[in-house]
Order: C-alpha cells, then sequence, then structure tokens
C-alpha cells in the first residue's frame, strides 16, 4: 500500500492497520511525517499518566451500604403499595390518575366550601359584635340619663316655674321619639341611621336634663 | 496558557511500538464488545455479550453481589474516569456511588438496547457533568467570580512523568466535553470507538472524528514552542 503526506490526517482519523503500517514506512523517509506520527503517538503515552487504578476497599463498603438502604426504602414503598399488586402497570396508572383527580376535586370543594362557609359566618360575626359595641355603650349612656332624669324629677312632677313646665313638655316629647325609635331599632337593629338619631335623642334629652338641674342651683 | 511554556519532551515519549486504535483490547475485563474485535476471536464477543445480559438479569433481581461483580469490574476504571472528569478523588468516588444507586433505581427500565455496562458508563458520564454543574453553581452562590469553570486538580500519586500528566490534565480541560468524554474513554480508559458512541450517543464515525479533533488541538496545546523543539533535535 502507498500512502503520501496527503493521506495523514484522515489516517489519524480512521486508518486501518494497514494504512497505519503504510504511513510508519512512509514516515521512514519523511521527515515532517515522522514528527507528525511521534506527536501523535505521544498523545497516547500521555494518556496512560491519567490511568491510576488503586482502589480503596472502602469504597465498595460504602456503595454496598448505600446499595441496601435504597433497597429497604424501595421494599418499604413496595409494602405501602402491596395493595395494587395484581394489576397491571396501565391500570395502575389509571388508578393513580382517578385517585388525584378524585382528591383534587374534593379538596377544592372543600376548600371551597369553608371559604364560603366562613365568609358567611365571618359576616354575621361581625355585624352581632358591631351591634353589641353600639347597644353595651347606649345601655349605659340610658342608664346615666335615667339617673339624672331621677334627680330632675321633684322639680318635673311639680313645674315652679314656666320655663320648667316647658321643659316638662319638651321631654315628654324626647321620651315619646325615643320609644319610637327604640321599636324601629328593635325591629331593624343594625340600622345605623336609626341609632345615629336615638343618640341624637339622648343627647338631647341629656342637654335638657342638664339645663333643669342648673335652673334648680 | 500555563501549558504552552512547557516544553515537552516528545521525542523521548515515543514508543516504537505502533498503535493500531481499532485493534487494541486492552481489557480483558470488557463486558460486552458493541463491534467484533479485529482480529480477536468472534466466540470471546459472544461470550461477553451473555455475560454481559447476565449480570445485567442479576442486577434486575436485585441480587447485591452482581452489583458487587459490576462493581469489581468496573470500579477502578469508573472511578479513574470520575476522578478524570470531576478532579478529585473523593467526587469521583461519590460519583461511583451515585452512579449504582441510579443503576439499581432504573435496572428494571433497562431493555438492552445497549450493553449493561456502556449503559452504566453513560449513566457514570451523566452523573459526573451533573456533579461538575451543581459544583460550579455552588461556587456561583459562594462567590461572585464566575471567571473559573475547570475543576481544581488535586495532586494524586507521582507518575512515571507528573509534569506531562498535570499539562494533559489542564489541556484536557481546555477542550470541549465531548472531545474531552472521548479521548479520556479511548485513550485513557481504552474503550473502542462502538462502546464509546453508545456511552456518548453518538455514532462511530463522530467518535473517531471527536477523538481526531481532540488530539489535534491537545497537540496545539502541548507542543512545545518550536525554538525549545529545534534545541532538542
Amino acid at each position: 500500500m502507498n500512502v503520501t503526506c496527503k493521506d495523514r490526517e484522515r489516517i489519524f482519523e480512521d486508518g486501518t492497520a494497514a494504512e497505519w503500517m503504510a504511513l510508519e514506512a512512509h514516515a521512514a523517509g519523511c521527515v515532517k511525517c515522522a514528527e507528525e506520527l511521534r506527536a501523535w503517538k505521544s498523545l497516547s503515552v500521555a494518556a496512560k499518566e491519567l490511568q491510576d487504578y488503586s482502589a480503596r476497599p472502602e469504597l465498595w463498603t460504602r456503595i454496598e451500604r448505600a446499595l441496601i438502604e435504597e433497597d429497604a426504602r424501595k421494599a418499604e414503598r413496595k409494602s405501602w403499595l402491596s395493595f395494587l399488586p395484581s394489576l397491571a402497570a396501565g391500570w395502575q396508572t389509571a388508578l393513580a390518575g382517578a385517585f388525584v383527580l378524585i382528591l383534587t376535586v374534593s379538596v377544592t370543594w372543600i376548600i371551597r366550601e369553608s371559604k364560603g362557609h366562613s365568609s358567611k359566618q365571618d359576616n354575621s360575626l361581625l355585624k352581632s359584635a358591631a351591634l353589641k359595641e353600639v347597644e353595651s355603650p347606649e345601655t349605659a349612656y340610658e342608664k346615666a340619663i335615667d339617673k339624672l332624669a331621677a334627680e330632675a324629677k321633684p322639680q318635673l312632677d311639680n313645674p315652679a316655674t314656666p320655663l320648667l313646665a316647658n321643659y316638662h313638655e319638651k321631654l315628654l316629647v324626647l321620651d315619646s321619639a325615643i320609644a319610637d325609635l327604640r321599636a324601629q331599632a328593635g325591629l331593624n337593629p343594625s340600622n345605623a341611621q336609626l341609632r345615629y338619631q336615638l343618640l341624637a335623642m339622648y343627647q338631647e334629652k341629656q342637654r335638657t336634663l342638664e339645663e333643669i338641674l342648673e335652673a334648680r342651683k | 496558557m500555563g501549558t504552552m511554556g512547557l516544553a515537552l519532551p516528545w521525542k523521548a515519549r515515543i514508543t516504537s511500538a505502533l498503535r493500531e486504535p481499532a485493534a487494541v483490547g486492552r481489557w480483558g475485563t470488557r463486558v460486552k464488545p458493541s463491534e467484533e474485535r479485529t482480529g480477536g476471536p468472534a466466540g470471546a464477543s459472544v461470550e461477553a455479550a451473555s455475560e454481559d445480559a447476565a449480570l445485567a438479569a442479576a442486577c434486575q433481581s436485585g441480587d447485591l453481589r452482581a452489583y458487587e461483580r459490576l462493581y469489581a469490574m468496573h470500579g477502578p476504571r469508573m472511578k479513574n474516569l470520575a476522578r478524570n472528569v470531576l478532579g478529585s478523588a473523593a467526587d469521583a468516588e461519590d460519583a461511583v456511588q451515585e452512579t449504582f444507586l441510579k443503576v439499581q433505581r432504573s435496572v428494571a427500565s433497562f431493555r438492552g438496547q445497549a450493553s449493561f455496562v456502556t449503559w452504566t458508563y453513560r449513566i457514570l458520564i451523566n452523573t459526573c457533568y451533573d456533579a461538575r454543574r451543581s459544583r460550579l453553581r455552588k461556587k456561583e452562590v459562594t462567590t461572585d467570580d464566575d471567571t473559573e469553570e475547570m475543576p481544581r486538580m488535586e495532586p494524586r500519586a507521582p507518575g512515571a512523568h507528573p509534569s506531562l500528566r498535570m499539562a494533559l490534565e489542564r489541556a484536557l480541560e481546555k477542550l470541549t466535553r465531548h472531545q474531552r468524554d472521548v479521548f479520556l474513554l479511548y485513550e485513557v480508559e481504552g474503550f473502542r470507538h462502538a462502546e464509546i458512541a453508545g456511552m456518548l450517543e453518538i455514532t462511530q464515525a463522530a467518535s473517531k472524528n471527536t477523538l481526531f479533533q481532540a488530539k489535534k488541538n491537545l497537540r496545539e496545546m502541548l507542543e512545545p514552542p518550536r525554538s525549545s523543539s529545534a534545541e532538542l533535535h
């Protein structure tokens, strides 16, 4: 077989044994090819420097332990799913898919339901709490005004002056309005407008009683 | 480039023996050659193929002794390959262990499209590159310096030519991933192109061409400057 310098790289890449021998023969008389051939083969020699097959016996022990642990984990998972042994893989997948679907739908439904329920509960809770907050000072306020009324009662029962008689009239009107408003508020406890009107009436009654007690002095 | 200044006495390293790339069968423990050995007995490859199939079947049945046999046959070579990709013996051992675990986890899905050993090495190579990537990510998190992507080569037991080995290690890191893999698998570990093709999922022709390009690049990187080369003559 006759090879030339032009064939060198092709032989380096994919030469047959016969072509390599022919290249060797050619290199004996060609300085350039001899140099290239030496450099090329040197890389293979150099590659041997990267061979280090000293084995540590501990490595297999470590791997063996890891394999056993993994096996145990696998067995644990298998036993957990042991109720599915007789089913084919396709059926198992379909069953698993159906289970996941049912679980997703159920969880979504439960979450939505509980959200709706809790929001309903929250609304009513908020309303009743707010109502309590309004009603308790209202009652306290009413009691305080009743105390004032009790103090002013002797003057009002026997008004000594026309002014006191007018005050008495005014208080009777105010009490009547308060009674009306309280009746309406009882029917519609969360009506804020009624509550404001009731408050205004109480404030007016308080002012009137204070004026009566002031006039006594 | 650090290696360019290294004047390697090429002539001193040249052996007179002719290397026939396709005809070398250096590994007696090779389980299944995916191509006929040139000049080798045909019966040997059949025997190796059946041994490979038996090993795969034993591993599939969960026989721990089969894994031990796989380790005895390929463990040191797997570790050496991983060491050359990762640059550290400890990382190489981790990669080998991870490979065995991956083999155990997925051996049930092994259908024998490639040889079992080839398949195992494919897992090892992918594991090594996963480890390299995760090491790089960790490095990026701990430091802002992303200039050095190469693994730091740990010192190993002194060989016949430590300076040559170090220069080669550095030069290998400058190759492309495929060039490095093919060079390590062919020149260092002694696999044939058909086996390498199976491991890297490329064609045999691509494996040969990649090796050619890798060696050309390495030669350029390791070649001593012309002046010092001339001094050696």
